[in-house]
């Protein structure tokens, strides 16, 4: 693991695997959205009308773009890492849901974070987290300043929280178009996502 | 950055992490501490620190004498989400009187800080102020004193809710009366190693 920020003390941290016992055990409370993001477990911030509207938008841009063969997911979990499992706004996957019936997906060809409160946390240190697993395409969906973040290239950085950063990023007012990595014969304007 | 500030870290209660606990996810190997929710991970000990932990639990047992029994590194309960282990403590009755549920109310609290100084004075003297803990030292091994903080009080401070309005800071020549045992005198040289 890369260097961790400085904080008072350290938490318990847990595996993957510890992690999916626990969810199998009914520790957490129904319906309790929660993440493990390397080795923390991170508590979701409560969605209001615009983040659930923004993930609604993305996901069905992203399936028109994708077309068949691809199964867009909305905060479904991403079994990325030893200590990782996260579950970003929108991701994109190869294949149907059938193919992820044992076992969560662990590389999306795009993952999509809608933030509002959560911004510095879905830029640094999920980015950093996203950009060690190698995930080549993490898109920000930001709320607050109503534009399009677009990270790629994910390149060593010893400073970052997990020691990794996206080396190219990228913002997209409203009016820009995008073109997914994975999806080049497409193109979706940053307005068909925001709320 | 301060971990209270973290956004989203999951905040365990009490039940949950005594489910923890039965599920065999914590153990003697894993030394973990309930405080604010949080699992905090205790830091290795120095052989400074548990001498000192010998040393208080020695001068405190003498200061206090019947009546009371002191315990380390031991858990207590403070509230649904704090289940600490403070290195001492000193509770009113005797051992079998807690054989089915930890102590709640010490009459006094002692840290022993060496590295874990910031953790000390910060979110544990703010935890153990919010749950009226009337009398918290920390044996500070850094600068040789004894910290005593009393008068919990709202708001602490730097920001935090809780926090002690009385902070002193005794050398090793001085001397220090719990607050509840007000005839006893626990010179600051004995508790140091």
């Amino acid at each position: 693991m890369g260097a961790m920020v400085d904080y008072e003390t350290r938490t318990r941290r847990f595996t993957r695997a510890e992690y999916e016992k626990l969810i199998g055990l009914g520790v957490f409370q129904p319906g309790e959205a929660i993440e493990l993001i390397g080795g923390e477990l991170m508590v979701a911030e409560p969605q209001g009308a615009p983040h659930y509207t923004a993930i609604r938008k993305t996901a069905r841009a992203l399936e028109a773009a994708f077309g068949p063969g691809w199964d867009v997911r909305t905060q479904g979990p991403i079994g990325l890492d030893d200590e990782s499992e996260p579950e970003p706004d929108v991701a994109v996957v190869p294949g149907a849901p059938d193919d992820y019936a044992r076992a969560h997906p662990s590389r999306p060809v795009l993952t999509v974070e809608v933030a509002e409160s959560s911004l510095a946390l879905d830029r640094q240190h999920k980015g950093s987290l996203y950009a060690r697993a190698g995930l080549p395409d993490y898109w920000v969906l930001n709320l607050v300043d109503r534009v399009l973040e677009v990270y790629r290239e994910p390149v060593a950085d010893s400073t970052a929280p997990f020691g990794w950063r996206y080396g190219r990023g990228e913002v997209l007012d409203a009016s820009a178009r995008v073109v997914p990595l994975a999806a080049p014969g497409s193109s979706i304007p940053v307005s068909q996502l925001l709320p | 950055m301060r971990q209270g500030e973290r956004p989203g870290l999951r905040r365990w209660t009490r039940h949950e992490y005594e489910r923890l606990m039965d599920h065999g996810f914590l153990d003697e190997d894993d030394p973990v501490e309930l405080l604010d929710g949080l699992l905090l991970v205790k830091e290795p000990q120095h052989r400074r620190h548990r001498t000192a932990v010998l040393l208080v639990a020695r001068a405190v047992e003498r200061a206090f004498g019947e009546g009371w029994f002191v315990q380390t590194q031991s858990p207590i309960i403070l509230d649904d989400r704090s289940e600490p282990e403070p290195d001492v403590c000193v509770v009113r009755g005797s051992p079998r009187d807690y054989v089915d549920a930890h102590p709640m109310r010490p009459a006094l609290i002692v840290e022993i800080a060496q590295t874990g100084l910031r953790l000390t004075r910060g979110r544990k003297a703010a935890a153990y102020a919010r749950a009226r803990i009337a009398d918290y030292w920390i044996v500070n091994l850094i600068d040789r004193v004894l910290e005593v903080h009393r008068e919990p009080a709202r708001p602490g401070p730097a920001g935090r809710h809780w926090g002690y309005a009385a902070i002193e800071a005794l050398g090793a020549d001085a001397t220090i009366t719990p607050l509840a045992a007000p005839t006893a005198s626990v010179r600051v040289a004995d508790l140091l190693p």
